[in-house]
């Protein structure tokens, strides 16, 4: 591995190594790197690729005896649910994603200017502390649609709207289950954005200010490009979580009514992984890595291009 | 997961068979009874009062997992402790509350397997019977024609697999019985229905005098509808029929499926159900019974299984009375062969290893000591036929045992029936409440359930 | 309040502070306004559900929760109820035992790769980098039955050498080496976002001054990054401590299960105990609010500070 030829060095910010010490560079590393490695390849490398070979088999009851070429994959393409499923995970993508975002940062920004800026953020982190099952439970009262019972039908009724079956009408369903997952990570897009903005040295801000920019124009101006890397890591991060999201749905809706909810991740588990279905729910997850790719390599090339330092 | 949780019994109201022979308790084959199944010790005795005791091993520790928790496992622990008492064996209970086939599955693999589990769903039991998972009854020295004796015709059928018993069935529920309030009827001046017909009819009878929508539904838990679905089309055509539609060669696309689904939106409608339909479709199955038994109802009707009066009473409002604000009849007639069928969900015990002990435990549950045990903590119905009328500590749990036991024929939880790997029944029946093309979701339906049936194998 | 002030704005021009003390007040409303909108909004379904947690069973399906102010019926049973359950205290403890190496491995063994991937050089540096991303991807399920089999032959193989049984997933190491693992890809890439950030001048003077590499990991870079990484084992700790399906998985007995399986086993089959639901949701959230708060100052700099310099 030290023989191969150096590729081109990337990040910006690489030392040369230090030629007195006695390993060689690429030897250093793979010290620093082997226990991440080793666990690693124990449990996720070699899952994966057991997945693959689990991907092309029937693979029932954990019996991998049946190989059946491409047909999971068919199978699974072909499943309306799942197509429902896709659907639904680009409506979280773009709403989730950028709502999250959003309110991380207007949360962030806002919350630094008023001295009770650490109870702010603790409130918005506060669901983060929160399990998922509980988190379910707690929005599944709100969402109630006896008024008597739940809350947001309460508040409908005080107005004289409603009620609306928010988990019931397949209009709404996807609509008020990415309203909880925006209210579960706004907290994670605060803390992060928030820090990062701690990071913008007064002085910058001043000098703007002394020049005549308005609050917007700093936002705009220089706040955001200066917090564009975290909010990269941010978006990068969510949209991990949007692919593999699977507790709200499966512990609100089940992905109903009818398959109005479903995502892609839920249909890995409910209906297949659960089911023993492991060929398939292989299939499934080869197809979730897949999706994914183009955020990666949009990750690492942003990297790349030395926006970084 | 609510898949497999549907045909689990909540606490208090089941009951059991009761058992229909003669003298109420009477010992099943201690000696002799049908089947001469005692060669060398192998004295298979269930169903007699003395448990195995003379042959079985004793000081052994199992561990037996199941879904239940809370007060399901307080009620079960008493029948272990009584194993313990009658063999000299330990039984140790892990509740596996939730993924349950993933963690299940998860042992398996990982070679540290409960003894003894007791399954939710015939398709998991296939399916762990097939690949090896479970063992079958006669592996550990039972002899299954021993068994047959104690049980109701039909109880020990869904525990085959291939034509071997792999799982014997401990506890079950009706799900034949229809919920009601007796004194909205009374005070509406109607009368509890005989038939379908005469269920339309109270409903608009109720409507007409003042609540308007009488029909409580808990459509978000899909099963609720499955079990809709299969009441009526068991009603409508019988027990051979159904259970031919729930088997391998069942034809969704047959036209009794779209009658009966006909008949199923001809009272869950709009009109008739808290909310509409979008209403009831973001309703949980325990929302439902507040609907009709809370403390501010707005429904007089739920239908469901014989495990609703325990939630009903226990926790919804504990205000309840029964016979006078909760009470049940029998799922309405369609005028056919199915009309005095009774269909039941239940648990099925499994074996997953021949550990010392195991042999012990599966054949103490099916002693009539166990189903006594068991049934006098209210928690259950036990399938044991000596069990008597009298071991059910209310009077919801005595009448469903009676209902089960007088039934023509019993037949399981088709939904329970359908491979594990098989589309979303009850999603499929929330968009057929919400009016989409039947003909188009049954064809898909159809092909996905064939597809399943022919994997499995 | 407003009129006052538009008076005075009018009425005092020359009082420079007092006057401009007003007007920042003012222009400060609409921020007071939303950001109290903003807690509120992520106060009350907790609140909802923590006035749950006090109220009997029958009545949380019978009135909302809001209504209880009137009529104060709030019981502490519930919370009895699932203290004194049985082995609920050894299930704290084991949630602890299982929690703390939980987040301290990965703390440690992202850190060390992460490092290699921001400061070092070595071959496929950004592919290696590139494919444990990926890794982020896989859905945990994916990883059991591979892992489980692998621990049976690695279990096997230790009883046949010691002569004694031994299971791996009967003690705890199973668990942590898991979580860990599965905890890698984040924390790698969170970590690794933040260490290039970190100023190359101060690490290329430590290395002139002969450091060694593992030298300038422990003086310049961990101390630096202390925000980054009290922040992420912050998140590590929440996951881990709310985790519910990887414990079921990987803690073969059940004797050492965490509060989170301990809870599930209060409820019937149909999960329809809501008191029990809402105080063990409180219950749990007690340590995750206690990390949180204890460690929140971290925040002020926090993660991600250094990525904006």
């Amino acid at each position: 591995m030290a023989t191969v030829p150096q590729p081109i060095p990337t990040t910006a910010t690489t030392t040369s190594p230090s030629p007195r010490r006695g390993l060689p560079s690429g030897v250093t590393a793979l010290l620093f790197l082997l226990p991440a490695l080793i666990l690693l390849l124990v449990f996720l490398v070699y899952p994966v690729i057991s997945t693959l070979r689990m991907s092309v088999d029937r693979g029932l009851g954990g019996n991998f005896s049946r190989f059946v070429g491409l047909d999971n994959y068919i199978n699974v393409l072909q499943t309306p649910s799942f197509q429902t499923a896709i659907i639904n995970n680009i409506l979280w993508l773009i709403f989730y994603t950028s709502i999250v975002i959003f309110f991380g940062l207007v949360i962030a920004v806002v919350a630094m200017r008023v001295r009770y800026e650490s109870i702010i953020k603790a409130v918005v982190f506060l669901p983060m502390a929160i399990a998922a099952t509980a988190l379910g439970v707690i929005w599944t009262f709100v969402y109630q649609l006896d008024p008597n019972i739940g809350l947001l039908n309460a508040l409908l009724g005080v107005v004289g709207l409603g009620p609306v079956s928010w988990l019931g009408d397949p209009a709404w369903v996807n609509a008020a289950l990415i309203a909880v997952g925006i209210w579960g990570s706004a907290g994670f897009a605060t803390v992060i954005l928030s820090a990062a903005l701690k990071g913008i040295s007064p002085e910058i801000l001043e000098a703007a200010r002394t020049d005549g920019a308005n609050e917007f124009q700093i936002f705009w101006r220089i706040i955001l490009p200066m917090v564009s890397l975290p909010i990269s890591v941010l978006a990068v991060t969510l949209v991990v979580n949007v692919v593999k999201l699977f507790d709200i749905p499966y512990v609100m809706t089940q992905g109903g009514p009818g398959d109005a909810s479903r995502v892609i991740a839920l249909e890995f588990y409910k209906q297949d992984f659960s089911a023993g279905q492991f060929g398939k729910a292989a299939a499934v997850a080869v197809i979730m890595l897949v999706i994914l790719i183009p955020v990666m390599i949009f990750n690492v090339r942003r990297f790349r291009s030395g926006s970084v330092v | 997961m609510a898949k497999s949780l549907r045909f689990m019994t909540l606490p208090i109201a089941a009951v059991m068979i009761v058992s229909a022979c003669s003298s109420g308790g009477t010992p099943a084959p201690s000696a002799g009874g049908g089947t001469s199944a005692a060669p060398g010790g192998e004295s298979a005795a269930p169903g007699g009062e003395s448990a195995p005791a003379a042959s079985g091993v004793t000081g052994a520790t199992i561990t037996v997992t199941s879904l239940w928790g809370g007060s399901e496992q307080e009620a079960f622990q008493k029948v272990l402790d009584d194993f313990k008492a009658k063999t000299g064996n330990t039984a140790t209970y892990q509740a596996q509350r939730t993924d349950y086939a993933t963690v299940l599955q998860s042992k398996i693999t990982s070679g540290s397997p409960p003894d003894v589990a007791i399954m939710p769903g015939l398709g998991f039991l296939r399916q762990f019977a097939r690949s090896g998972g479970i063992k079958k009854i006669s592996d550990l020295g039972i002899d299954p024609a021993s068994l047959e004796a104690n049980y109701p015709p039909g109880i020990l059928d869904p525990g085959k697999v291939d034509g071997e018993l792999y799982g014997i069935m401990v506890k079950f529920n009706s799900k034949s019985t229809f919920w009601y309030r007796p004194d909205k009827l009374s005070a509406a001046g109607a009368t509890v229905p005989k038939s379908f017909d005469d269920l339309k009819s109270l409903i608009s009878t109720l409507q007409s005098k003042g609540s308007a929508t009488p029909l409580a539904l808990g459509a978000k838990d899909s099963w609720t509808l499955t079990d809709w679905f299969e009441e009526i089309y068991l009603r409508q055509n019988g027990p051979d029929a159904y259970k031919k539609l729930f088997s391998p060669d069942g034809d969704w696309t047959d036209p009794t499926v779209a009658t009966a689904l006909d008949a199923m939106k001809s009272v869950i409608t709009n009109q008739n159900v808290p909310g509409g339909i979008t209403g009831a479709l973001g309703v949980a199955f325990t929302d439902g019974i507040a609907q009709a038994f809370g403390a501010n109802p707005s429904a007089d009707l739920y239908y469901e299984g014989g495990f609703v009066g325990g939630i009903a009473t226990g926790q919804v409002n504990k205000s309840l009375e029964i016979g006078k604000t909760i009470d049940w009849f029998d799922f309405p007639a369609f005028g056919g062969s199915g009309d005095t069928a009774a269909e039941i969900g239940g648990d099925e015990i499994a074996a997953l290893t021949t550990n010392p002990g195991v042999k012990e435990f599966i054949q103490y549950m099916t002693t009539v000591d166990s189903g006594t045990t068991w049934a006098k903590t209210g928690a259950i119905i036990s399938p044991v036929k000596a069990v008597g009328a009298d071991a059910y500590p209310n009077d919801l749990a005595k009448k469903e045992a009676a209902q089960v036991a007088g039934a023509s024929a019993v037949v399981y939880d088709g939904s329970d029936t359908l491979p594990a790997g098989a589309p979303d029944m009850g999603a499929m029946l929330q968009k057929v409440i919400q009016g989409q093309d039947t003909a188009g979701l049954l064809s898909t339906f159809n092909s996905a359930v064939k597809q399943a049936w022919s994997d499995e194998k | 309040m407003s009129t006052t002030t538009a008076t005075e704005r009018v009425a005092a021009p020359a009082a420079e502070t007092a006057s401009s003390r007003i007007l920042r007040g003012l222009n400060r409303l609409p921020i007071h306004i939303a950001l109290g909108l903003i807690a509120l909004v992520w106060l009350l379904p907790t609140v909802g559900l923590l006035v749950t947690s006090f109220r009997p069973r029958t009545e949380i399906q019978s009135s909302g929760w809001w209504t209880t102010f009137g009529s104060l019926q709030l019981t502490l049973e519930n919370y009895q109820q699932v203290l004194n359950a049985q082995g609920m205290g050894q299930a704290f403890i084991n949630s602890l035992i299982i929690a703390v190496p939980s987040t301290l491995l990965p703390l440690l063994v992202c850190s060390l790769a992460a490092y290699a991937f921001s400061w070092l050089r070595f071959p496929f540096r950004d592919t290696i980098f590139l494919i444990i991303i990926a890794l982020m991807m896989v859905p945990v399920q994916v990883a059991f039955l591979p892992v489980l089999q692998l621990f049976k032959t690695l279990s096997d193989g230790v009883s046949s050498v010691t002569g004694q049984p031994f299971v791996i997933t009967q003690g705890y190491a199973g668990i942590w080496l898991a979580h860990t693992a599965f905890a890698l890809p984040f924390g790698i890439f969170l970590l690794r976002n933040f260490f290039i950030t970190l100023p190359k001048d101060l690490i290329e003077a430590a290395r002139i001054d002969g450091s060694s590499t593992f030298g300038v990991f422990r003086t310049i870079v961990i101390p630096l990054s202390v925000p980054a990484i009290a922040a992420y084992g912050i998140f590590q700790f929440l996951w881990v401590w709310n985790d519910l399906l990887m414990a079921l998985i990987f803690v073969g007995k059940n004797s050492n299960y965490p509060m989170t399986i301990q809870v599930t086993t209060l409820l019937g089959t149909y999960g329809t105990e809501w008191h029990l639901l809402a105080a063990s949701a409180f219950i749990l959230m007690v340590v995750p609010l206690a990390v949180f708060f204890s460690l929140q100052r971290y925040f002020v700099q926090g993660l991600l500070a250094g990525s904006v310099k």
